[in-house]
């Protein structure tokens, strides 16, 4: 339970405010490069400001507020070159930096556009996605998760979902919400509308844990049945500071994304790298990307696979949930300690200090902490991942099965599954 | 002989009696605005460690319950001690067999 001031600190993301100030400090995936196949420029809204994100036909990336500092048009709709871009209104041109640099309708002498700047921040692609830093200088390093930029094949499946960032990152250290949500639920919809629902989610948690390391939050659990040995407890996965976590399984390694739009909108990117042992791909130009649906015609929500019954539990907590109407358990322990690392890095900001996680080194991989055997199930949770969660949505579905099963027979076929 | 249950203590939602409080409040027609005010207000104020205000805005406490406990996760901003607060209403030991 929080009181309504501290729930407001937390949540509000806009230019200004303690939560914006500390979340500006990170790079975010914000659009796919097949975005920019049929055009140049795309508007997007990221920690509540509009931008212009555009492509200059040398392939280089920039992004600066999309409202022209002139009469305020949109600069999306403006004459994109190597130099910046120019809005289609009068003419106006900005550099990369958002440095104006001409006003064709001003006299020549004039000083007027060396007075004129408008915000910008700093935009590159990696792993099919292109990313932003809006926030102060110094730039940090675009930290290189390893499901980014490791070999396999790529799907990922993107939503937009109404409500604040912070709600799904609170579910990312709520071990037992899986048992329930994702066991009992699930299993409760597969008999009540007759389908099989995956085994693996229906273990009872006996333990769970959560470490604090230079990234986040390492989750753990021991399931009902298993022990300290398995990878559930002995690895776990991360949370990954401010806006990420970290999952995997079977040859399946993904980055859940909540990229928070503003208060009350988060762009929720579901990053799957697909590369079982044994298995065999093609090499990968760029991430098949689709969008999961997570809400019918009439309002109510779809609730038959994984990702749907969080997206349901997110998003009908409100736009931002009340947290002074909250009763917090034992079990939502990671929850508060997920609280107590966003306090402590708000003060940091504030401080004039680095916060967690911001990368200053250059590097080739940062490689995450992640289980392998994920839940104990083996190779069978990688068939139950793909039909069972959004992947289902994926127009390569056929093919990841394929991928997985043929991994998985070779395994067998020598002697290790 | 079996103790009787303990009750919690109950605070009175009236303005005279209650310390002010900093924080702003749920407004009164929320449908836990009683509980979440009775939670708000006797939560811990200072820092066990370094007795630094808990509700000045630069600390956080989350409070959540296990069993008949109520326990507040607190990081406090001044000394930056980390750990969880506990109110005892009653201590209650078991005598092993002898």
């Amino acid at each position: 339970m929080l009181t309504v001031e501290q729930n407001e600190e937390l949540t509000r993301v806009g230019p200004g405010s303690p939560m914006g100030e500390l979340l500006r400090r990170y790079w975010y995936p914000i659009a796919f490069v097949q975005d920019f196949d049929d055009r140049l420029a795309k508007s997007v809204r990221l920690l509540g400001e509009n931008w212009t994100l555009f492509r200059s036909p040398g392939g280089r990336y920039g992004i600066v507020l999309e409202a022209c500092p002139h009469r305020r048009a949109s600069l999306t709709y403006g004459i994109v070159d190597d130099e910046g871009v120019r809005c289609g209104y009068h003419g106006w041109k900005f550099d990369f930096a958002g440095q104006c640099i001409e006003q064709p309708a001003e006299t020549d002498n004039s000083n007027f556009r060396a007075r004129v700047r408008t915000k910008s921040g700093q935009a590159r692609e990696m792993g099919g996605l292109v990313w932003v830093y809006v926030g102060p200088d110094p730039v940090p390093e675009l930290p290189r998760f390893d499901v980014f930029v490791q070999d396999g094949v790529r799907d990922v499946g993107y939503s937009t979902l109404p409500c604040n960032w912070l709600q799904i990152m609170e579910n990312s250290v709520d071990p037992h919400h899986v048992e329930w949500l994702h066991g009992a639920y699930f299993e409760f919809l597969g008999q009540t509308q007759g389908f099989e629902a995956p085994k693996s989610f229906q273990r009872r948690h006996m333990q769970v844990a959560f470490d604090e390391f230079e990234y986040g939050i390492i989750k753990r659990r021991i399931l009902e049945g298993h022990s300290e040995d398995d990878d559930d407890w002995k690895i776990g996965h991360p949370l990954v500071f401010p806006f990420y976590m970290r999952v995997g399984g079977a040859g399946i390694d993904q980055m859940q994304i909540r990229v928070p739009i503003d208060d009350t909108t988060t762009w929720k990117l579901f990053y799957s790298l697909h590369h079982p042992e044994g298995g065999r791909w093609e090499p990968q130009e760029r991430p098949v990307v689709y969008e999961y649906h997570w809400r019918r015609p009439d309002g109510t929500f779809i609730t038959d696979y994984v990702e749907g019954q969080d997206v349901m539990a997110w998003v009908s907590q409100g736009p931002v949930t009340d947290r002074s109407q909250e009763h917090l358990g034992k079990s939502d322990a990671g929850v508060a300690m997920l609280r107590k690392m966003f306090k402590e890095n708000l003060r940091r900001v504030q401080e004039g200090e680095e916060p967690l996680g911001v990368v200053r080194t250059p590097h080739e991989v940062i490689e995450l902490p992640c289980e392998k055997n994920k839940f104990g199930a083996g190779a069978a949770f990688a068939e139950q991942w793909i039909t069972g969660g959004s992947m289902r949505y994926s127009p390569i579905q056929q093919l990841l099965l394929d991928l997985h099963r043929d991994a998985a027979a070779k395994d067998a076929a020598a002697g290790r599954a | 002989m079996t103790p009787p249950p303990r009750t919690r203590r109950r605070v009175v939602p009236d303005a005279d009696l209650l310390p002010v409080d900093p924080h702003r409040l749920p407004p009164p027609s929320a449908w836990f605005a009683p509980d979440a005010e009775r939670h708000l207000l006797d939560r811990p104020r200072h820092c066990p460690q370094c007795g630094a205000s808990l509700v000045d805005g630069r600390s956080i406490t989350t409070e959540y319950w296990m069993a008949d406990d109520r326990v507040f996760f607190t990081w406090c901003g001044s000394c930056h001690w980390t750990g969880t607060i506990v109110p005892v209403e009653r201590v209650t030991t078991t005598e092993p067999e002898h």
